[in-house]
């Protein structure tokens, strides 16, 4: 008993310093973006004392914080101003998550219960559309584009990031369904069910923990995706990765800005995360443990 | 707590629940759908046959993932005259070009090592760290969720973020690293031929081996808990557990996680664009950086084709022979 | 007190706070004098503090007071009527005009004309990526055209020449607009190719010589004329201050364009060249060779960390107050004054480079190339001809390159020279010649000189692009990584690749 107990407190410490390892980056990049722009290069690094500002996030949000003033709203437009590409990341990794767990949904329902013919190689075939090289989709994609008005739009890049998640999306969520056993299908068809009612009210409410590790990777990668938005939108609107691209001028790089741009950008897609964080560990079990 | 959830899943108790449901639906379901001929037809229309169910994948990937190839194959027979601002048809003189072409080669190699190094390294590590946080004692929760953090950050902002960590000058990794000793004065990581790819490799590492922590955590608590019970009983100490039961049981965990990890690894293109420019030299150029640089930087839209499609086939043949090996079925 | 009165007293006030001289309860007070509220001076006082990035925030146009000239407000009215409601659009780098226009400027011009102006800031790669798109497909998703120096001649064939639109419709010509005011030597680096003229001078970004005004004092050292004094000086400092200081610095990422421009410095300023008259690499001859041999010298000045910086890191170098002195980008200057963001506020000094030990003559050299040690990377603002609304594109080009524009441009905090000689003249400009401020322009009259009498030029050919942005860089990255054993190698291995490209 003792032995296991003292094991649990090495796991413990062994498993809290291996996370600070990772989170560290992170503290860093954080620190950055409270920085003066100054102390982001002083060496030794300045790590815990540094004079603390927020001038970094008043520039990005066109908010300032100054404590004497009260809280004031600056005329936004200026260039390092993001609280408008934010809110785009979040309507595009939203609706683009939405769009992607629809379609994959029902094609990974149908995958799993009605087989096809072929279905081995339709799945691999799916999962191969991920394997083009992004540069290589950006050019057709960007003269289909053009030609059906959906360059420079929120539509367009809804369906180009559901297009790249759909792969992934089908894999997990057909693994998912595989998992349900096919007697309650079966049960429910006999006793005359359609299959759209069995798949909306008996598969789909069990299969909801996978739905949701699904969403959860979909719109991080939707949130993170970068070469899609910078190679179909124009001046409309950007998400945060393209808009980060603004901070690197000609004249230097605004480090504070671009780590205040991140820090705050992760705040949502984090929420998003911790929301479904108990269905994110057991949704991505992929049903592969069935043999 | 949450792996006895995750076995209920699977329980006969919840299936039991779920006929009830069934039966409980089927008594409500002729009422509210029999009738009309309309829902007749509809619900004959949505019975059996997948193709409805698969016609918006179908439409999507269609219109968006075939188009882009077809236009590719195309493409690579064509070359972008800059003289006069048009394709002209070159025959096979792009793929010549590029099997020639010593800089694919050496592109396919950095790619090739880039990707093993990641792969093992996030097997690894993510395996190790998988086992770690296997635990439902108070704080894991947490730290599952922290660890989650890497994968928030847009990879080309993290990018920018170890460019930051390891500039020789003012980084605070060649400053750790100097103060220990490990390295020499001139601090450089990303400018030091050898090094130069373990320097991307780090920030590949940070960001997606939890990643792979994540499904490898959702394999294990979904192990039966029986077999490493009467493992226990038979004396079996924590390495054996671990090869002769978790392992084989994760081994499609494993794989999978593989295949989707490879692919993304094989065209990876962030990290060497913001980081490195593939220098020095062309230590970090990757296949995928080569074919940008061809098709943007400099318009020759049809090798850049080639190269493209060349990246696309080796990653097919490869995730096809993977996934024969893995004897991974769908 | 005329708004511009107030600006030069404000200024000097300013001036005078940052260097010590006052201190900030009285520079407070006189600064109420000015009839300038707290509100305004609170805004002033925390924008100044950042450093000369991104601080052309629309509060600092609004507290500049900046007034357009009538005439202008009107003509503008006048010539844009047909054209209200358009909107053109623009894929710039990040550069301070851009950046100045886009913040700060353009709400007037849309409010003027009614055309609306969308403009895309992005890093230099990401800028071509979008004019390549465009223009291989040649559908018009943009209206004007950033073209930097490197790109000119490969987009030439894309764009609309200037004099042709300025002449053929007098309706759309703004008055005063003074072609001939754009410095002569701009006109012909930037903007002209095979005899078009491929857009108007934007901005011009150049080499000039800077240097640590307290480190060159404490040595006793003085600003090179020569290029051995140059590198005297920085082994003067090395020797005296290193690890602290540095010689010098540099911008040699490997497969960087930044390693390019670092290099054909050294390379004309030892009378070098990079093409010959029959269009063949020259970089390998024995004057390339000379040079190569000096800027191996150099660099056992400079800090280790230099192969892995372009020109971002090398500006945070001399920020930081580890470098003493450079031949680089000018425009980097003003963010050096700014307290907040730099160790060197007010200690760093700007002159014209020193002189090149002997010139290749134009005729000498290939494909227009003009050596000089002032290597320049300006760049135009050009007309598409795939644009579906030319004219109003030209209206805007006018005016963001009219003498009135520039000089707001360049007071609110801009960093790269004017390219109008007038510009350089106007009192709101000398106004800012003061250290720490944002965006000082006490290293224009420098900039001035050494585009008039030291600038090199890049050879404009279509294939430069390739050969400036991978061929001769990923090289010279090998180079400097130590994967070649001695210069001529290099040398020899790019021209290979570059008569290669050339001849096929």
């Amino acid at each position: 008993m003792m032995g296991s107990t003292s094991r649990e407190v090495v796991r413990a410490v062994v498993a809290w310093l291996l996370v600070a390892l990772f989170a560290f980056p992170i503290y860093y990049w954080i620190t950055v973006a409270f920085k003066p722009e100054r102390d982001i290069f002083a060496l030794p690094p300045k790590l815990f004392d540094f004079n603390w500002n927020l001038s970094s996030f008043e520039e990005v949000f066109g908010i300032s914080f100054g404590f004497d003033k009260g809280l004031e709203v600056l005329p936004g437009g200026g260039n390092f101003y993001m609280l408008p590409n934010l809110w785009a990341s979040i309507v595009i990794a939203v609706l683009s998550t939405l769009l992607t767990v629809i379609v994959a949904t029902l094609a990974s329902y149908a995958l799993s219960r009605m087989r096809i013919r072929g279905q081995h190689h339709f799945v691999f075939f799916v999962l191969s559309t991920r394997m083009m090289p992004p540069v290589a989709i950006a050019i057709p994609m960007f003269f289909i584009y053009k030609n059906f008005g959906l360059l420079d739009t929120y539509t367009g890049i809804i369906l180009a990031h559901a297009l790249m998640n759909l792969p992934l999306a089908v894999l997990l969520l057909k693994s998912f369904f595989d998992d349900i056993p096919t007697e309650i299908d079966e049960a429910a068809l006999i006793d005359g069910a359609s299959r759209v009612l069995i798949f909306r009210k008996i598969v789909m409410p069990m299969a909801l923990g996978g739905v949701a590790a699904t969403a959860v990777l979909c719109f991080v990668f939707s949130w993170t995706e970068f070469l899609f938005v910078l190679t179909l939108t124009q001046t409309s609107f950007k998400t945060v990765p393209v808009a980060a691209s603004t901070f690197v001028t000609s004249t230097g790089t605004a480090w504070g800005n671009m780590a205040a741009l991140g820090t705050a950008a992760m705040i949502p897609a984090f929420i998003f995360i911790l929301l479904v964080q108990r269905n994110l560990v057991r949704g991505l079990t992929l049903g592969s443990l069935k043999q | 707590m949450a792996r006895t959830e995750a076995m209920t899943i699977r329980s006969g108790l919840q299936i039991a629940h779920a006929g009830d449901l069934t039966g409980r639906m089927a008594a409500d379901v002729p009422p509210s759908m029999g009738g009309a001929a309309r829902s007749t037809r509809r619900r004959k229309f949505l019975s059996d046959t997948p193709w409805p169910w698969l016609a918006p994948l179908i439409t999507m990937l269609g219109v968006f993932a075939l188009y882009p190839l077809f236009y590719n194959i195309w493409l690579s027979f064509q070359e972008f005259l800059p003289r006069r601002r048009s394709l002209e048809y070159v025959g096979f003189e792009n793929w010549a070009t590029m099997f020639a072409d010593s800089r694919m080669w050496e592109a396919l190699q950095v790619t090739l090592l880039y990707t093993g190094i990641c792969l093992a390294i996030q097997i690894v590590l993510g395996m190790i760290l998988a086992l770690l946080l296997d635990s439902d004692a108070p704080g894991f929760g947490l730290l599952r969720g922290v660890l989650t953090l890497t994968l928030v950050v847009p990879p080309a902002i993290t990018g920018m973020m170890f460019l930051l960590m390891e500039d020789p000058q003012f980084g605070l990794l060649p400053f750790v690293l100097k103060s220990l000793g490990i390295m020499d004065g001139s601090g450089a990581i990303l400018s030091d031929p050898t090094l130069a790819l373990w320097g991307v490799i780090l920030a590949d590492v940070w960001q997606w081996t939890p990643f792979m922590v994540l499904i490898f955590l959702a394999g294990l608590r979904a192990l039966p808990k029986e077999p490493f019970e009467s493992a226990m009983i038979d004396g079996a100490n924590v390495f054996q557990t671990f090869t002769r039961l978790t392992l084989p049981m994760m081994w499609k965990v494993i794989a999978i996680a593989v295949l989707i990890r490879g692919i993304d690894l094989f065209r990876m293109f962030d990290y060497v664009y913001v980081m490195t420019s593939g220098g020095p030299g062309t230590a970090t150029y990757t296949l995928s950086l080569y074919a940008w640089q061809q098709t943007f930087s400099f318009i020759k839209w049809g090798y850049g084709a080639a190269l493209s499609l060349f990246t696309l086939f080796i990653i097919v043949v490869s995730a096809n022979l993977f996934v024969w090996a893995a004897k991974l079925k769908w | 007190m005329n708004p511009v009165d107030r600006k030069l007293w404000l200024a000097s006030l300013t001036d005078r706070f940052a260097r010590g001289q006052m201190d900030r309860r009285s520079f407070l007070r006189s600064a109420a004098k000015l009839g300038l509220g707290a509100g305004a001076l609170g805004a002033y006082s925390h924008l100044s503090a950042r450093s000369g990035l991104g601080l052309i925030s629309p509060a600092r146009a609004q507290e500049q007071n900046i007034e357009w000239p009538e005439d202008m407000t009107n003509w503008l009215k006048e010539a844009a009527k047909p054209f209200a409601g358009q909107t053109i659009r623009l894929a710039t780098e990040s550069t301070p005009p851009s950046n100045a226009i886009n913040s700060a400027l353009k709400g007037y011009f849309t409010e003027t004309t009614g055309i609306n102006v969308e403009i895309e800031t992005l890093p230099l790669e990401q800028v071509l990526q979008k004019l390549t798109l465009d223009v291989a497909s040649g559908l018009g998703t943009y209206d004007l055209y950033y073209l930097d120096q490197s790109w000119m001649a490969a987009f030439s064939g894309d764009v609309v020449d200037p004099r042709e639109k300025y002449e053929s419709n007098a309706d759309l010509a703004m008055p005063n607009y003074n072609i001939d005011d754009f410095l002569p030597a701009l006109v012909d680096g930037i903007s002209m190719y095979d005899g078009v003229m491929v857009g108007v001078p934007y901005d011009i970004p150049i080499f000039i010589q800077m240097y640590r005004r307290d480190l060159y004092e404490e040595l006793g050292l003085k600003p090179a004329t020569t290029m051995a004094e140059y590198l005297s000086n920085a082994q003067t400092i090395m020797k005296a201050k290193a690890p602290e200081i540095y010689g010098t610095t540099g911008q040699m990422k490997s497969g960087h364009y930044s390693l390019e421009c670092d290099w054909t410095c050294w390379l004309w300023a030892h009378g070098g060249s990079i093409f010959g008259p029959d269009g063949k690499f020259t970089g390998n001859d024995e004057a390339g060779i000379e040079a190569m041999n000096y800027w191996i010298e150099l660099k056992k000045n400079m800090p280790d960390a230099v192969t892995s910086w372009t020109w971002d890191g090398q500006g945070q170098s001399v920020a930081q107050g580890i470098a003493g002195q450079l031949i680089s980008w000018g425009e980097f200057f003003p963010s050096w004054d700014s307290p907040n963001g730099s160790n060197v506020a007010g200690l760093m000094e700007a002159t014209v480079p020193p002189k090149a030990n002997s010139l290749r003559a134009v005729d000498e050299t290939g494909y227009g190339e003009i050596p000089g040690v002032g290597h320049q990377g300006g760049s135009s603002l050009a007309v598409s001809r795939y644009s579906k609304s030319p004219d109003a594109a030209w209206l805007f080009a006018q005016w963001a390159t009219a003498p009135e524009t520039q000089v707001w441009i360049t007071v609110l905090g801009g960093g790269t020279g004017p390219t109008r000689s007038s510009v350089y003249d106007d009192p709101r400009v000398k106004a800012n010649a003061k250290v720490g401020i944002p965006g000082t322009t006490r290293h224009l009259d420098a900039v001035r000189e050494t585009i008039a009498n030291h600038m090199g030029s890049e050879p404009d050919l279509p294939e430069w692009t390739e050969i400036s942005n991978d061929i001769i860089p990923v090289e010279l990255g090998r180079f400097w990584a130590g994967e070649y054993d001695d210069p001529k190698t290099v040398m020899d291995t790019i021209k290979q690749s570059v008569d290669n490209l050339l001849a096929s």
